[in-house]
């Protein structure tokens, strides 16, 4: 367990799982038979993703329904956009294993795989 | 001679000059590490020259404030105009427009550096909370994946930092090319690399165009590249970081049996990171790079110093 941040991701993750809108109860109640929780702890953690702009939410009597802003497939594409800085204006400090290489580069590096490995070019 | 003027001359001359210095003695990434002291060296003798130019021009300003002002005043007033006075006041009057100009220029670089360093950090950080939290755990790595058929792999700092592997980067790797990957990531986090981009790229900022800046950024990056490079190769061999690389570089699988063969006489097709760890150089090589390198930084740290103390 990383602390609150590894809860955050645990509970933005379960509301990905619903369909529709969730309580605090309702993640509350799933949360606590796998991890001992108090329901302080969801409803803070929640309130949080709420504020950080991950989870909307509607208040339905005395309680809140939240639901995801976007989903998970979204949240992932957002950040491969920033992460291949496809989005141009990002400042992000990323450090890849691999620059993003050129037409030109990757194909005379896959020719000398292709001749090493035996393969036709394709 | 003014002392701003050797300061600011040398702070020019080392912006402009170094870059294909030092270029040509980190290029191959003999030692990353000295290639790093000597950029970032050069950097911080260019920028503590400038400032100690600044501040002498301001202190003559200052000093000179009251002649100058009386010398013009009688100039205008028609008295007292002898080629002495004259002289004196244009001299006063050009190290007072070399000031404001510097001065100028030191706002706004402060102001860029600024605004950079403070963007750099907030998405920084903004792109490792999002990672934790839409990312799956990679189990026993600590990285998280994302759901993309492009082979990525990278590093981002952060509260906590995350280390970020695409389904498409697992789908071209084996385990141990992994395990390499991985390595290579780690070794960025663990030795701060991403505060140097950040400091570097700050610097870019401010001085658009600056070659120390500019390329010294890029070359920078180049470098942690290769020192991450070593220190995943002390763990996994260099075969394993070389064959990562290319499966990363061209989403291809490559089988351990295929390095070894060939691959290093076709090296020059690849980029220089593959060729160092294909080649390393032989130890008198090192140890001549090294040497320079020594010398330069060496040379760099003393000059602004030797120049404040010499005028």
């Amino acid at each position: 367990m990383r602390g609150f941040g590894e809860l955050e991701a645990v509970i933005m993750h379960r509301v990905w799982d619903h369909d529709g809108p969730v309580t605090v109860r309702d993640l509350f109640d799933e949360l606590r038979g796998e991890r001992s929780i108090a329901y302080t702890t969801v409803m803070s953690t929640m309130d949080n993703l709420h504020r950080k702009g991950w989870l909307d939410r509607e208040r339905d009597g005395k309680a809140y329904r939240y639901t995801a802003v976007a989903n998970r497939e979204e949240y992932s594409a957002r950040l491969m956009r920033e992460a291949l800085a496809e989005a141009g204006d990002t400042e992000a400090v990323l450090s890849h294993f691999v620059a993003q290489m050129d037409g030109e580069q990757s194909q005379v590096l896959r020719a000398v795989l292709d001749k090493l490995t035996g393969r036709r070019p394709s | 001679m003014i002392p701003a003027l050797v300061l600011f001359g040398y702070a020019i001359a080392a912006a402009w000059c170094l870059p294909p210095l030092l270029t040509l003695l980190t290029r191959r990434g003999v030692s990353p590490r000295l290639g790093l002291a000597a950029w970032l060296m050069a950097m911080a003798s260019a920028l503590a020259a400038a400032a100690a130019g600044l501040q002498s021009s301001l202190r003559t300003v200052a000093a000179d404030w009251p002649t100058l002002t009386a010398a013009l005043c009688r100039s205008v007033a028609g008295t007292a105009c002898t080629p002495e006075v004259y002289r004196s006041a244009f001299y006063s009057a050009g190290v007072a427009a070399l000031a404001a100009v510097s001065t100028a220029v030191a706002v706004v670089a402060l102001w860029r550096y600024g605004r950079r360093v403070h963007r750099a950090r907030r998405q920084t950080s903004a792109h490792a909370d999002a990672a934790h939290i839409t990312g799956r755990v990679l189990p026993g790595t600590g990285a998280v994946v994302l759901d993309d058929p492009r082979p990525a792999a990278y590093c981002v700092a952060g509260h906590p930092a995350a280390i970020v592997v695409t389904s498409g980067a697992l789908a071209v790797l084996d385990q141990p090319q992994l395990a390499a990957v991985l390595a290579h990531e780690r070794a960025h986090l663990a030795h701060r690399h991403h505060l140097l981009a950040m400091l570097t790229g700050g610097l870019a900022a401010a001085f658009p165009g600056v070659p120390l800046f500019a390329r010294g950024a890029a070359e920078v990056a180049r470098l942690t590249e290769m020192a991450a490079d070593d220190a995943a190769a002390r763990g996994s061999g260099r075969p394993t970081v070389v064959a990562a690389l290319l499966a990363l570089a061209t989403g291809t699988v490559i089988p351990a049996a295929a390095l070894g063969i060939g691959l290093s006489a076709a090296a020059h097709a690849v980029p220089a990171r593959v060729d160092r760890l294909l080649h390393p150089p032989r130890p008198a090589v090192s140890a001549a790079f090294a040497l320079a390198l020594a010398l330069v930084v060496t040379v760099l740290a003393i000059a602004p110093p030797a120049f404040v103390t010499m005028s």
